[in-house]
């Protein structure tokens, strides 16, 4: 690639792009889109025919891509969903300057922090995501962006920006135990006192560490470590089917031609 | 300036009727520029907002009647648009600090961005 900008940009058709360029070739194939034509095709094809490219989406691609042009120091890559919504994946160091300028630029004004929360992605780099959703009340648009950390790398808190993030932060420190720095009132919020762990990491195991009882001969509850009837086993939860037969990597090769316009070898 | 313009509220919490709406505005969008104008010509954050912030200025200095320069901006009331431009102007201040227009800082790890 040339650029890092011309990356991130050409990274924003992730997935909007190869629908385009499939819905251009069946224009020059075929004008109208009759149901027999539809039965033609394959399952995967079909959908993406049906799926309609109205202006609120176009639009919003279309600021993901003025985003990102702006900001390109911290921008990794804008995308749109499959569900057409607009996330930007940014660097961790990024978080307080995206999230000002998303709320403060005349064009954005995005006020409101609907939610932030953490997804637990072992085996990434980063095991963490950490998630902000944004609305802006003025333009009627949302906007998702994404950072990663993991559980020794602390972030920056999006408190200075959004005060509201003061408790979400104490929710994703309590769950998972990622540590935000200059946070003003960094403590558990949602689990018990004295508790231990962070029950929504994926390696927390579901019976927990500890139960709780109450004890006739003490008068009061006790807290002691489970004890299990059985003893631990590992089960094999490889699943025999494919689970994202559209992610195979021979698949996405096609994609990556598609989006770089050249034709592919089959369809 | 229209003498008979009474605005009793803004009808929004926390934001109060301005005084001098136009002369406000003025104010700071010729601050906002001049610190846009400390930043590399290339940036698109300058040429961005030096585009809405000189649209919006022309048509402040142009329009007297404040409801008809409100329509004219079409952002709300010009209490609202006060708002925005004070929002932008302490932007363009951090913006400056910042320098989001440099090349990627740190490109992502492989495989952190790849779904599944």
């Amino acid at each position: 690639m040339a650029s890092t900008k011309i990356r991130s940009l050409l990274k924003l058709g992730a997935i909007a792009g190869p629908r385009v360029l499939l819905r251009n070739q069946y224009k020059c194939s075929k004008p109208f889109c009759t149901p027999a034509f539809l039965s033609q095709h394959s399952r995967k094809l079909s959908t993406d025919v049906a799926v309609k490219e109205d202006a609120a989406v176009a639009q919003l691609s279309e600021f993901g891509q003025y985003v990102a042009s702006i900001l390109p120091k911290y921008i990794q890559q804008a995308q749109m969903t499959q569900t057409n919504e607009l996330e930007l994946l940014i660097a961790p160091e990024g978080i307080i300057p995206v999230l000002t300028f998303l709320k403060d630029h005349t064009n954005a004004q995005y006020k409101s922090l609907a939610d932030q929360t953490a997804v637990d992605k072992l085996g990434k780099p980063y095991r963490f995501e950490i998630v902000y959703n944004l609305l802006s009340l003025r333009y009627n648009s949302r906007i998702r962006v994404k950072t990663y950390t993991d559980e020794l790398t602390a972030i920056d808190s999006a408190d200075p920006v959004f005060k509201i993030s003061n408790w979400y932060e104490r929710e994703i420190w309590d769950m998972y135990g990622v540590f935000f720095a200059d946070h003003p009132d960094l403590r558990r919020i949602l689990t018990d006192y004295g508790f231990e762990g962070h029950p929504f990491r994926k390696d927390f195991p579901l019976t927990g560490y500890v139960e709780v009882r109450y004890d006739d001969e003490l008068k009061r509850v006790v807290c002691e470590p489970i004890e299990m009837a059985q003893e631990f086993r590992r089960f094999d939860f490889q699943t025999p089917w494919e689970n994202f037969p559209e992610h195979r990597p021979e698949i996405e090769a096609v994609q990556q031609q598609l989006l770089k316009g050249d034709k592919p070898e089959k369809s | 300036m229209a003498s008979t313009y009474v605005k009793r509220s803004t009808a929004l919490v926390g934001l109060a009727v301005s005084k001098a709406p136009r002369e406000a505005l003025t104010k700071l969008y010729k601050e906002t520029l001049e610190v846009l104008g400390s930043m590399p010509k290339s940036a698109q954050y300058r040429i961005h907002t030096e585009q809405i912030t000189k649209q919006r200025l022309g048509l402040v200095e142009q329009e007297s009647d404040v409801p008809t320069l409100e329509k004219k901006l079409g952002a709300g009331q010009i209490e609202e648009v006060i708002k925005q431009a004070e929002d932008e102007f302490s932007l363009a201040k951090k913006m400056q600090e910042w320098q989001p227009w440099e090349p990627l800082q740190n490109p992502p790890p492989a495989d952190q961005w790849k779904w599944p």
